[in-house]
């Protein structure tokens, strides 16, 4: 009966339960051997070398890489699904205008930006699982442990993560890593761009990176109700929506082609985050 | 002996650190006086007094505080340099005129897209975290921190008489210049540069975004 139980109804909370065991034990394990000394920049990245950059904090002087071709990577992302991207683009610009900027306006009305702050925070913290993961996937322990750390003290002492009590006092910042530049770590390329209804901009290797990443996400791990987990997407999405009003229409207004804009800077975006810039 | 001979070179070395430090210390604040992040910083700041000065929202208000926040904006950037790096080698292929009207066009359309978000301004502050320096160029590393969110921007500036210039900007890795430059590129190739022109004109003329 209790065996029944537990495979049946709980197996995903001992998954979760698991992953998070197997993780604190290596990050600690990790953590002692390797971080004595090491206090600014320069992780425990010499497990796997390090993708370029990780440069020291005080460096005055600069590589001349950063200097050369400044503008010129025309590695161009290829884009065959246009049409349909298009279409989705469009699709999510005319749900921004109608659906989510007049309920976030609202929304904003209502809710003072603390509170605001302190929503975001929640579905920030639930994120923190993959987050960790991400990290010690790529190597570095540092950051790895720091993710641990902050989940286990905003959820806490930060009160289920609307706090982030774990920045404004022991300074343990977000590595804001994911599986997408997990793979890209391991040299996978982007491959082609994709506009997701909703979701927005992607790529194949990103989407990928989504997908995986969402079975790190504890209303996932925990089995959640379909409705629940829609629900949950569209309040965090209305709450960054309001927090944020206004940058989209003003990005979009001041491009020639806002597709392309859009596409580009997420491509950027995405290039500066994998190589931890 | 021996003993005395170690503490005479440990007292060296401790000595010609201090030194160095000092020295070191001596020159970081030296260069530092009117090197490029103090000039942005500056700026910056005086941006931020006037946002800060503005109480009511009067459209008269606004729009005189826009007008003085341009004044300072028009001194930080290098528009002309911005202006020729967004357009590559397409620059090259334009009259002198074509270019001084290409740069009007588009200093207004980073004015706009910067100026836009002046109406939201909320005490938002900036953090200066630090700057690397190669001969007449320079990158500074800041945050903006907005709403308790740290959003990184950073400059990229040139040095021109004594003035730090900034020629790009990146808001969350994601260059202006680059951006605009894929942009104006795809509107070259299909619609040439006159296209380009006429596509700038009506999107600085469209009554400020849709807010």
């Amino acid at each position: 009966m209790a065996l029944h139980y537990l495979q049946m109804k709980n197996s995903n909370v001992l998954q979760a339960e698991i992953i998070l065991c197997l993780l604190i034990f290596v990050s600690c394990a990790w953590a002692t051997e390797h971080m004595e000394p090491v206090h600014d920049s320069q992780p425990a990245s010499t497990f796997f070398a390090p993708v370029e950059g990780g440069n020291g904090a005080g460096d005055d002087t600069l590589k001349d890489e950063e200097w050369e071709d400044e503008w010129e990577d025309s590695d161009t992302i290829a884009d065959p699904l246009e049409p349909i991207n298009r279409f989705f683009f469009h699709f999510n610009d005319k749900l921004y205008y109608w659906v989510l900027k007049p309920v976030a306006t609202v929304y904003a009305g209502f809710l003072p930006d603390d509170l605001q702050i302190a929503i975001r925070n929640f579905f920030d913290n639930l994120r923190t699982p993959a987050r960790a993961v991400n990290s010690l996937l790529q190597g570095n322990v540092r950051d790895s442990s720091t993710e641990v750390a902050r989940f286990v003290l905003n959820s806490t002492v930060g009160i289920i993560g609307l706090g982030d009590f774990a920045k404004d006092i022991f300074d343990l910042r977000s590595s804001s890593e994911d599986l997408g530049q997990t793979l890209a770590f391991y040299g996978a390329g982007g491959g082609f761009y994709i506009n997701w209804p909703f979701l927005g901009p992607s790529n194949f290797r990103d989407s990928l990176g989504m997908f995986g990443d969402s079975y790190m996400h504890p209303i996932i791990l925990l089995g959640a109700d379909d409705r629940v987990i829609i629900g949950a997407w569209t309040l965090d999405r209305v709450n960054y929506t309001a927090l944020t009003l206004g940058d989209y229409e003003l990005f979009t207004s001041t491009a020639l082609d806002p597709y392309s804009a859009v596409k580009d800077a997420y491509q950027q975006h995405r290039k500066g985050l994998i190589e931890n810039k | 002996m021996e003993k005395n001979i170690l503490q005479l070179k440990s007292l060296i070395v401790v000595l010609l650190l201090t030194l160095s430090v000092v020295t070191l210390g001596a020159r970081d604040s030296a260069s530092a006086k009117d090197g490029p992040m103090d000039q942005l910083q500056g700026s910056v700041d005086e941006i931020l007094k006037i946002l800060q000065a503005k109480k009511q929202k009067t459209p008269e208000e606004t729009a005189q505080c826009k007008q003085l926040v341009l004044n300072v904006v028009n001194d930080m950037f290098d528009f002309r340099e911005m202006a020729k790096s967004s357009l590559g080698k397409n620059w090259n292929d334009l009259s002198s005129e074509e270019q001084d009207k290409f740069v009007g066009l588009f200093t207004s359309l980073i004015e706009q897209r910067y100026i836009g978000k002046i109406d939201s301004y909320d005490n938002q502050k900036v953090v200066y975290k630090k700057q690397r320096i190669k001969d007449n160029k320079a990158i500074i590393y800041t945050d903006i921190i907005d709403k308790n969110l740290e959003i990184p921007i950073d400059y990229k500036l040139k040095e021109k008489q004594g003035k730090w210039l900034i020629y790009d900007l990146k808001i969350e890795n994601v260059s202006l210049i680059a951006n605009y430059r894929r942009d104006f590129d795809s509107i070259i190739r299909k619609e040439k540069f006159a296209g380009l022109m006429e596509k700038i004109t009506k999107l600085i003329e469209k009554p400020e975004t849709k807010n």
